[in-house]
């Protein structure tokens, strides 16, 4: 217990880096999937197989890939960022996928004459589905959202082999510097991802009952 | 003068292997109100769809106001503007309040201030009978003032043409007649207007002209009196005698 | 690797090729004799004769460190690490179809011991006082050092570890040598991954300034990729690499020593070394002596 009590500075500092590799992924594929999402239901069929194909790539591929894709990838076409704002790429990348689905699914729960009600008072693509249907959708898409983003704090641990000092490279340091406590510093950072991660379901539940229609 | 404000030339479409539309050719002028009527599956409902391009055509011409619909964009989107729509099922937004229903489109399309486009907005549902309930969300509303709400709607964005699918197909009786009050002093007061219905007391009343479909086709044109006392087909008779009768 | 599904053929290829270019050794010649007469030898209820009688011995080594334990295309890991547990095992009676060897990471190997998942731990494990209060060393049976690995024409003029102030220092997390950084040389900007294949093409794409680990680790990227790396050459750490046993097992640690002192006799060690790590580093050491002792 010791080795976890003397080095709470370096908890500390690895689950910031977990919870801001978590808020900013979440951000980025909350935007990259509802454009995907927007994608998959426009009226242009190259956007439609673009985003179909983007979701399916990423979805069916493992996250640890898609790191080494824009870990070591990117490089190979000159794009040298921090380890850290790689993994934030790479994680909003596979979290989009995910993103999308829930958006899109959402979007199908609205009944289709919202959407011609819409246009026939002249509003565009993106106005309609701005104004209307995402609005109306967006009380569908909660519930599907807070498991994928509970996923995706998790999923940064994956950051911990790609050169970012998280929650997990800092358990495996303090592993490395204190062997005889292995199981203790384990079971704090689980306890840690645990804590983490009910305070974001709460935080969901919270916010599914808002917009919950009356 | 007639002046020609909607007009369909040739227009086929098909569902699959179904030929919903067979070489329509339709002409509605200025201020004209004409009634489509047919039994279900006729196509009746496919054809006003295909006037704002809520359905796409297979090959035909249709041209409002002399300009030919636009492919899907934002020439479509200015245009549709121009021509409002009703349906069956209200489609009110459900998130918005009446007004906010009444309000998007001018303020989001037309690019009207707020203010303007409540005071409008206030007048119109004045104008459809439903002023106090404002503030509501349609789901507190009952049937008939959903759809009065929905032609308030459409006539916020100031169209040059209104279409009707089925107006009131999914009301209960004692509501229709609300709903076709205000159809009728629409019509009085000059708006163009295409209305899909089975109403024939309407028809009867308020249309210039009623047209008969089956199957797809245009199968008679006429004014109200001519068609409901001596329809020249035999379907059309056929199809008056089996909803005359009760 | 498994059939790679529809959409992931594309990221499977590319790290594939990742994971080929990894792929350096080739197979190391089998010194170990099996001595057939072990069985007789070992006192009863001893762990020697336990191990001898069941024919079978579990040794935790890494997969993914050339020239001591690499597992490859072949499906087996091969390396200097490798062939010391197979001396070990031979003495006891084992041939290598009796060796399972378990892949132990720098973070694992401890918890396995503890829980007896493995018999022994030959993974270029640095013999360390922490270490040393929750498993036993038997060893050491190799003296590596900390060195520093950069690229072709050392372009930052990296000449020791006091030069890596500011520079991205890339090591494995959870490491002994990414604590020696972390508590030595602090001013170095350390970046961490899960292995030192990562480290290395880091390096190679210049995402990373230098890469620090043992010595030996390093020249086998060298050797690989001669045109594209270069090594500073001054250790400046000790890294003796002992045999993880679990606690309490002192005859079996003697045994161990007495193993390594006999090889180191009869030239089985050189050959152990000559035939892996000895294809880069050309000279082949000496046994460290004298072990540090079973009794502690």
């Amino acid at each position: 217990m010791d080795a976890v009590l003397d080095n709470l500075d370096v908890f500390v500092e690895g689950f910031t880096t977990t919870l801001s590799l978590t808020l900013l992924a979440a951000a980025g594929a909350l935007i990259l999937g509802t454009l995907l999402a927007a994608m998959r239901v426009s009226p242009v069929p190259p956007l439609r197989w673009f985003a179909t194909l983007y979701v399916q790539a990423v979805r069916n591929t493992p996250l640890t890939v898609v790191f080494f894709l824009v870990v070591f990838g990117l490089p190979e076409v000159g794009v040298i960022v921090s380890f850290y704002r790689f993994a934030v790429v790479a994680l909003t990348i596979y979290t989009a996928a995910f993103v999308a689905e829930a958006v899109r699914s959402g979007i199908n729960s609205v009944a289709s004459g919202q959407a011609e009600a819409s246009r026939s008072i002249g509003m565009t693509f993106s106005q309609t589905l701005r104004l209307v249907v995402l609005p109306q959708a967006f009380a569908n898409i909660v519930p599907p959202l807070a498991s994928i983003f509970i996923a995706l704090l998790k999923n940064t641990s994956i950051a911990y082999a790609f050169g970012v000092f998280e929650a997990t490279q800092a358990m495996n340091r303090l592993i490395n510097d204190n062997g005889s406590d292995v199981i203790a510093i384990i079971a704090a950072a689980a306890l840690a991802y645990l804590l983490l991660a009910l305070l974001a379901a709460a935080l969901f539940s919270r916010l599914e009952r808002a917009v919950r229609p009356a | 003068m007639a002046e020609p404000l909607v007009v369909l030339e040739g227009v086929n479409k098909h569902f699959g292997p179904l030929h919903v539309l067979k070489d329509i050719d339709l002409t509605v002028d200025r201020g004209e109100v004409v009634v489509v009527i047919g039994p279900s599956g006729s196509g009746k409902s496919t054809l006003c769809r295909t006037i704002n391009r809520l359905e796409s055509v297979d090959s035909g011409r249709i041209t409002i106001d002399g300009k030919p619909l636009p492919e899907e964009g934002k020439e479509l989107a200015q245009l549709r503007a121009q021509v409002g729509m009703v349906f069956q099922s209200f489609n009110l937004f459900a998130h918005k309040t009446v007004l906010q229903n009444v309000t998007l489109g001018p303020m989001k399309v037309l690019g009207k201030k707020k203010a303007d486009a409540e005071t409008r907005g206030r007048e119109l549902l004045e104008r459809v009978g439903i002023a106090n309930q404002a503030d509501k969300y349609p789901a507190q509303l009952s049937g008939g003032q959903q759809q009065r709400v929905a032609i308030a709607r459409a006539l916020a964005m100031d169209p040059k043409v209104m279409l009707f699918d089925e107006p009131t197909s999914a009301l209960d009786p004692e509501m229709i007649n609300e709903v076709l009050d205000v159809m009728t002093s629409l019509a009085t007061g000059g708006m163009t207007m295409v209305v899909v219905t089975h109403e024939m007391g309407f028809a009867r009343r308020a249309a210039n002209r009623v047209v008969f479909m089956d199957e797809g086709s245009i199968v008679e044109s006429s004014v109200p009196k001519q068609f409901f006392t001596s329809p020249s087909s035999d379907r059309a008779k056929d199809f008056l005698s089996k909803i005359l009768t009760h | 690797m498994r059939t790679p599904r529809l959409a992931s053929v594309a990221a499977a290829a590319a790290v594939l090729s990742l994971l080929l270019s990894a792929c350096g050794g080739d197979s190391g010649s089998d010194v170990a004799k099996v001595d057939e007469n072990a069985k007789e030898q070992f006192a009863p209820g001893s762990r020697m004769k336990e191990l001898a009688d069941a024919g079978k011995i579990t040794v935790g080594t890494k997969f993914d460190q050339p020239l001591f334990g690499l597992k490859g295309l072949s499906g087996q890991p091969e390396g200097f690490d490798v062939e010391i547990a197979k001396l070990i095992a031979a003495k006891l009676g084992i041939d290598e179809k009796g060796i399972t060897f378990v892949e132990t990471v720098s973070a694992n190997r401890e918890p396995f011991l503890e829980q007896k998942k493995v018999d022994m731990v030959v993974a270029t494990y640095t013999i360390n006082d922490k270490r040393d209060m929750v498993v036993d060393f038997a060893g050491p049976y190799f003296s590596a050092g900390q060195d520093i690995l950069v690229a072709k024409g050392n372009p930052k003029g990296v000449k020791g570890p006091e030069d890596l102030t500011g520079l991205k220092t890339c090591s494995v997390s959870g490491s002994t040598p990414a604590s020696t950084i972390q508590t030595k040389y602090p001013q170095a900007e350390l970046v961490l991954f899960d292995n030192y294949t990562k480290c290395r093409d880091a390096l190679g794409n210049g995402q990373v300034d230098a890469v620090t680990t043992d010595n030996v680790i390093l020249s086998g990227y060298v050797d690989q990729a001669p045109d594209k790396f270069e090594l500073v050459g001054k250790p400046f750490t000790e890294e003796p690499y002992g045999i993880g046993i679990p606690e309490g097992q002192e005859a079996f640690c003697d045994f161990i020593n007495k193993t390594l002192a006999e090889a180191q006799e009869n030239g089985d060690y050189a050959k152990a070394f000559e035939s892996t790590a000895g294809k880069v580093i050309k000279n082949t050491p000496k046994l460290p002596t004298p072990p540090r002792g079973c009794d502690k």
